[in-house]
C-alpha cells in the first residue's frame, strides 16, 4: 500500500508516485498529457529525460557544443508552444528527435559550405577497469566520430537516428522526408563508408 | 572510397551489407565455404566487426549536456505560460485571492495519484454555472494493469473531492473520470 496520503502531497515533490512499494518514474504519456494541460513541472519531468540524448545528437551532427545547445534549447520551446497540435501523446519522443534532427540539418545547411568538420569531443573519461581496452574503445570511438564528420548531413542523420538512438526506419523516413526503403539505402550506404574509414582499426 | 558505388559489391560480387547481416552467423563459425576463403568478404567482416563496437562505444557514450541547460529551457517555457481561467478562492476579508486553473489541476492531479495503480493525466477545470467557487472536473487517468483494482475509481474521487475543498477551498460540483490507458504496474 503507498504511504502518501492526500494530506503529505507536495506540489515541489518529484514525479515519483509509490505503486505498491515499487517506486516508479511516470511514463512519458503521462507526463505529455499533463504539459499539454500547461503543467510546466511535467514538461520539466520531459525535458530532463531527454535533453541529454537529444543534445548528443546535435552534438554529432553538428561537432559543435555550442550549436547543440542552440538546437536542443529551441527545440523543447518550439514543442511547448506547439504541445496542442500534437494528436497522440505517444508521438512525443518521435517529434523530439524529428524537431531535432530537421533544425540540425538547418543550421548545417546555413554554414559555409562545407568547411571540414573538426569533432571537438571525445574527451571521454575512461570507465573504471581494463583501461587499455578503454583506451583502444575511445580511440575507435573518436575515429567514429570522426568518419561521421564525412558522411552527407542526410546519411549521418540517417545513420545517428537508427544506430545510436534506436530510432525507428518509419520514423526517420518521416523525419527526412523519404520511403523506409530510401533510408534503409542510405543506411546501408553510410554502414559501408563508415566501416572502409574505420579499416585502419581492424 | 575502395568501395564501388552504389551497391558497395565487393570485388568478389557480394556486398557489404550481405556481410554486415551475417556478421554474427560469421563469427559464430557459420562461414559458408566463399566467406572462408574470400578476403574481401574476410576484410569487409573485420571493418564492420570495428564499426559495430565502436558504434556500441558511442550509443554507451553518455556525454552530458552543459550545466544549467534544463533551467535555462525552463526559464524560457516559464515566460511563455498562458494562465487560462482563473477561479475565485474563498475570502472573507476585503481583496481578493484567485487560483489558475493549471494550479488547480496540479493539486487534483496529486491527489489522484495517491490513489496505488492510478496516473492522473489530462485534467480539465472549469467554474460550475455562476458560482465561482465551485468547479467542475474532467479528469483522465491512466491505471496500472494488473495493480489497479475496482475500488480505486472510488478513491480517486474521494481524494480528488477532499482536495478541492481541502487544499483549494472551492467545492468540487461535478468530477467526470475517464480511464483512457493503462500502463504495466
Amino acid at each position: 500500500m503507498t504511504k502518501v496520503t492526500a494530506g503529505q502531497t507536495d506540489l515541489t515533490v518529484s514525479y515519483t508516485p509509490q505503486v505498491g512499494s515499487v517506486s516508479t518514474e511516470l511514463d512519458d504519456a503521462t507526463l505529455v498529457a499533463r504539459a499539454r494541460d500547461g503543467d510546466v513541472r511535467a514538461y520539466e519531468g520531459l525535458v530532463r529525460r531527454y535533453e541529454a540524448p537529444l543534445f548528443r545528437l546535435g552534438l554529432r551532427m553538428l561537432a559543435s557544443r555550442g550549436d547543440a545547445e542552440d538546437v536542443v534549447q529551441e527545440v523543447f520551446l518550439t514543442v511547448w508552444r506547439r504541445l496542442g497540435q500534437l494528436q497522440d501523446d505517444g508521438a512525443f519522443v518521435g517529434w523530439l528527435y524529428r524537431m531535432t534532427t530537421n533544425r540540425c540539418l538547418n543550421v548545417l545547411r546555413a554554414r559555409r559550405p562545407t568547411v571540414e568538420l573538426a569533432p571537438d569531443q571525445h574527451e571521454e573519461p575512461a570507465p573504471g577497469g581494463q583501461p587499455e581496452r578503454a583506451a583502444q574503445t575511445n580511440a575507435q570511438v573518436a575515429a567514429l566520430t570522426g568518419a561521421l564528420a564525412r558522411l552527407t548531413p542526410e546519411q549521418r542523420a540517417c545513420w545517428l537516428l537508427r544506430e545510436v538512438h534506436g530510432r525507428s526506419y518509419d520514423e526517420i523516413a518521416v523525419t527526412v522526408g523519404a520511403t523506409a526503403t530510401a533510408v534503409r539505402g542510405r543506411i546501408a550506404r553510410a554502414r559501408a563508408q563508415l566501416a572502409e574509414m574505420m579499416r585502419p582499426w581492424r | 572510397m575502395a568501395m564501388n558505388a552504389p551497391g558497395y559489391a565487393l570485388p568478389c560480387g557480394r556486398d557489404v551489407e550481405t556481410a554486415w547481416e551475417r556478421l554474427d552467423a560469421v563469427a559464430a563459425g557459420l562461414a559458408d565455404a566463399h566467406e572462408r576463403t574470400c578476403p574481401h568478404c574476410q576484410g569487409a567482416h573485420a571493418s564492420l566487426v570495428v564499426l559495430r563496437d565502436a558504434t556500441a562505444g558511442l550509443a554507451a557514450d553518455e556525454e552530458a549536456p552543459p550545466p544549467g541547460l534544463t533551467g535555462r529551457i525552463m526559464a524560457a517555457v516559464r515566460a511563455e505560460v498562458g494562465r487560462r481561467e482563473i477561479l475565485d478562492l474563498p475570502c472573507e476579508e476585503p481583496g481578493r485571492a484567485r487560483i489558475s486553473e493549471q494550479a488547480v489541476a496540479s493539486v487534483l492531479r496529486f491527489a489522484a495519484d495517491t490513489v496505488p495503480g492510478v496516473r492522473a493525466r489530462r485534467c480539465r477545470v472549469t467554474p460550475a454555472g455562476d458560482d465561482r467557487q465551485a468547479i467542475d472536473v474532467h479528469l483522465t487517468l491512466a491505471v496500472g494493469y494488473p495493480a489497479f483494482a475496482a475500488t480505486a475509481l472510488a478513491a480517486v474521487r474521494e481524494r480528488v473531492t477532499a482536495a478541492a475543498g481541502a487544499r483549494i477551498g472551492v467545492r468540487l460540483n461535478r468530477l467526470d473520470l475517464l480511464v483512457d490507458d493503462i500502463y504495466p504496474a
